[in-house]
This record gives C-alpha cells, structure tokens and sequence, in this order.
C-alpha cells in the first residue's frame, strides 16, 4: 500500500515541495495544490546517537526524492545496509512520515501499477535502471 | 562609490571566558580602536546571534555602546545566524562607501559555554526551518545529510574530510588566541564518537566564547575592503536541488569577484568557515578556489596547508580557532588582515596581497564572500 502525500507546486516554476506550503520560495506567488505517491529514491540519511529532546535515540533521519523531484523530510526504523540511491516506501504513522526498504516484490507492484500499456511499463523499468547506472554523473553535475 | 579601508582590527582570545559578553565585545573593540588610533568612531555595528537566549540580554547594540563608553554614537545590531559578523562588516562596508559615515567600529561576539551543548544545539538550531525541526534536525544533523551526499561523489572518503581537521587543527596550534591549539591525527578524527553519521565529533567546531572587531575608514590604510558578496539560498534544505553545493556562496562569491575586480586566481590565502570539517571541501570548489571535484585530492596532498600552494583557514579555521557565532566572520576579518600586513606571528604566509573570508549563516542560508588587499 502505497501512501498519498500532500504537496504544492508553483505555477511560475513548476517546484514541487512537500508538505504544502503557501508561496513558493523562489517567487512570490501561491502555490497551488499537488499529490504524490508516497515512494522515492534516498538522497541522504544520516543517524543522530543525541537526538534532541523529545527524540530517542539512535534519530534515524533520510531525505528522499519523490515523484516530481519533490524532497521529502522523514524518519526511519533502520539504516542498517540503506544505500544513497535506494528506492524506498513513506508511510505515515501518527502523522510522522518513515521511510521503509521495499522488497522486489513491493517495487514490481510500483511498476505494475504505473501506467496501463505493457509498453509504459517496461520503459518505466528501463529508465529506472537508467537512472541507477548514470547516477553518479547527474548526481556530481555542477553548473 | 568611496573607497573602504581597514583601520585597525582586534579579537579577544578564544574559547571558555569568565568575562560577560558586553566586557568581551569591549575588549575586542577597544584593541581595534587602539590599533586604528582612533577614539571614537562615527557609527558602531554589532553582530551577536541570538544574546537573547545566550546570555538573557537584547537590546545588545545600546548594550555595548554603552558599555564601552560609546553610548552617544550611533549604534545598530545586524543578525544573519552564524554569518553575522560577516554581515555586520558589509553594514559597515556600505556607510562607509556611500560616505554616509567615514569611520565605523564593527564589533561582534557571542557567549555560550556557560550553557550545556543540548542547550547551545537547541538555540543554534533556531536557525533551522521549523518543519524540519519537528524531525529532530540540528545543525550537525543536516550537516551529516550533507556530509552522507558528498561521500556518495567519487574520491571524498573518510580520510579526506578528517585530514580537513587535522590540518586546520596543525594550523591552530600555531595561533595563541585559539580555543583548541592542539594538533590532531587522522586516527584520532575517524576514532572520535559519531555526532551525526558518518559526521564525528572531530569534524565538527567547538562551542566557543569570544568577540572579534574591525575598524573601517575611508581615509587610505593598507589593507582596503576590495569586495564584499552577499548569497542566500532556502531556509528549508528540503527545496534545495544538491547538497555537496551552496548555492548561497557562488553567489556571494560571485557578486565579491565582480565588485573587486579579480578572480580566485589572486586569492593567496583564505578564511574559509568549516563548522564541519566537510564544509571547507564544499566550499573551495564553491569559491572557485580549486576546480570542481578537485578539493579532497588537494587536501590530502597538503595543498592548503601553511606551506602549501594555496594556505587555507592560517588561524585554525573554525574547527580550531573556535566558533562564537557571530565573532566568526569578523575574526576572519582580523586574520587576514593579520596576514596581509605581516603580523600572523608564527603562522604567516609571505607575501600574501589578497585574502578572502567566506562565512556562512545558517546552513547555508546566508553567507557572505568578503576580498581584502594591501593597498
């Protein structure tokens, strides 16, 4: 099961940030509403052992790359063998949002449900290895 | 536009003070003042980040003013997070070239030791966007996330960035007003206890109490304001698109080297702000000091160091010097200033002519690129 989560997306420039937010923070007009699916690729993580007050430790914390290129701030139960560039599932608990590993049965489900031609869905598949094998280039790209 | 001069610099030393901020904002003023034989100076601006929540005080520019025995000059605080003393300079910069003042005191400083580090992370971490702080975000946390994306690029392992601290901290040992004047290995720095995974506590600067200050005049003196650059970049990390960059100083860095005239090429020393050891990777290739990719290899070939190619952070950095908030970025100030006049007793790079000091605010929120030369 696959979480919904809510976003905006300026009108000007297309950003798409989630949770909502009023103005864009590039250009000073409203954002209008946007949805996305609840799973994305792992930017970074990192693991606090002195967490804040109110956290206990060890604070896992990831920021993930949803649909759009919408960044996501989330926490995590584990990071035990997670990977920059992982796929991984949001879920909300209490309205606190976590991330967790998908298996590759979870991540056929993804492509199953993607789009509805056997075409869409092989070249869904076909860019996600794409993206896997070119990574370290678009990810190191500066201008 | 007038022309901007440096008149007199002075700091206090750095680390675990007794004295109450406004005393030691005073005696960092009063060297400067001393050094730039001047009384009294037209204007004063004030850089302290958060006195408030520190020390229990506001109100902080009339507070010094009056202090120090300057309460009839016009006095204003500047704040920009952790850059405020980078920001105060510019405030003063700016009276100055637009002749609206021909000398002005810039003083900044900040008091934290007395305060637990749970505490000082939770003030400090004030600067961060207030959603990502209900995810437990601190300062060393995001610098972890930022550090975890750099490691994934090729050729920046463990073993770079530490060499980054013991650099910085074989530079500091040089400097008498540092807070931790002690020299530190490779092993030491991947032993230290993990902060913020893979950030450890050797990466990352003390909590530090001090004050630093410049004098500023549009009379000629030898060390001239050649640039100053201003960059900002998104409160919240989340909106920002790559994180082994800061936007906010190519910007700065940008808008410094056009107003100056010169290139990074000139640049023979630099005040560079690694809070965390990472940062100053980061922030070379950002400066344009060195090529993209190209920071971790030059570290570790001893390239920035004191008898380098190209000496970064002579003082100690941030990671050694020590970090009170807002004397950092005038403390820069004060060593370039040092260097380019040939009184870096014992840690001088010769013939030094140009020097630049990057200072960030927040994470990366608010920095600032300032180029000195000699005149």
């Amino acid at each position: 099961m696959i979480e919904t989560i809510a976003a905006s997306r300026c009108p000007r420039c297309a950003l798409v940030v989630a949770p909502p937010a009023a103005y864009c923070p590039h250009h000073p007009v409203a954002m209008g509403p946007a949805t996305l699916s609840g799973v994305g690729e792992v930017v970074t993580f990192t693991t606090l052992h002195t967490p804040p007050a109110g956290f206990r430790s060890p604070l896992h914390i990831a920021i993930v790359e949803l649909e759009d290129g919408a960044r996501f701030v989330c926490h995590g139960a584990d990071t035990r063998g997670l990977k920059v560039g992982a796929t991984v599932a949001i879920e909300a608990i209490d309205d606190v949002y976590y991330f967790s590993h998908l298996g590759a049965l979870d991540r056929a489900r993804l492509f199953w449900r993607r789009a509805g031609h056997a075409g869409d869905r092989v070249n869904a598949i076909a860019r996600s290895l794409a993206k896997r094998v070119f990574r370290s280039p678009t990810v190191n790209k500066r201008p | 536009m007038q022309r901007v001069f440096v008149a007199g610099v002075g700091m206090t030393r750095i680390g675990r003070r007794s004295e109450p901020l406004a005393q030691l904002m005073a005696d960092a003023a009063l060297a400067a003042l001393t050094d730039a034989g001047l009384e009294t100076p037209e204007s004063v601006v004030v850089a302290t980040m958060n006195p408030e929540e520190f020390v229990g005080d506001g109100n902080f520019a009339s507070h010094v003013a009056t202090h120090m025995g300057l309460a009839d000059v016009p006095a204003l605080r500047i704040e920009t997070a952790t850059s405020s003393g980078a920001a105060a300079l510019y405030t003063a910069f700016a009276q100055v070239a637009a002749g609206l003042r021909r000398t002005v005191l810039v003083v900044g400083g900040e008091k934290m030791t007395h305060l637990d580090t749970p505490r000082v992370s939770e003030i400090i971490g004030r600067s961060i966007d207030p959603y990502e702080r209900t995810y437990g975000a601190t300062m060393p946390a995001l610098a972890g996330l930022v550090t975890r994306a750099l490691m994934s690029r090729h050729g920046v392992g463990a073993r770079e960035i530490a060499q980054v601290a013991v650099k910085n901290h074989a530079h500091g040992a040089r400097n008498p007003l540092a807070h931790f004047p002690t020299p530190v290995t490779v092993e030491e720095v991947l032993e230290s206890r993990i902060v913020a995974d893979p950030l450890r506590l050797l990466h990352c600067c003390p909590i530090s109490d001090g004050a630093a200050s410049v004098v500023l005049t549009a009379e000629r003196a030898r060390v001239r304001i050649a640039g100053i650059g201003h960059g900002t970049d998104t409160l919240a990390v989340r909106y920002r698109r790559d994180l082994t960059a800061f936007t906010a100083t190519r910007a700065a860095a940008r808008e410094a080297y056009a107003m100056a005239g010169f290139g990074p090429e000139r640049v023979d020393v630099a005040e560079v702000h690694d809070a965390f050891a990472p940062f100053e990777l980061i922030s070379l290739e950002d400066l344009g000091l060195l090529p993209p990719g190209k920071a971790a290899r030059a570290t570790l070939d001893g390239d920035t160091t004191l008898e380098g190619r190209l000496p970064i952070n002579p003082s100690g950095g941030l990671k050694s010097r020590g970090h009170p908030l807002a004397a950092t970025g005038l403390a820069q100030i004060v060593e370039c200033v040092w260097q380019l006049t040939g009184r870096a007793v014992g840690r001088q790079v010769q013939g030094a002519h140009h020097a630049l000091a990057h200072s960030i605010g927040g994470l990366a929120t608010n920095n600032w690129v300032t180029l000195l030369e000699s005149a």
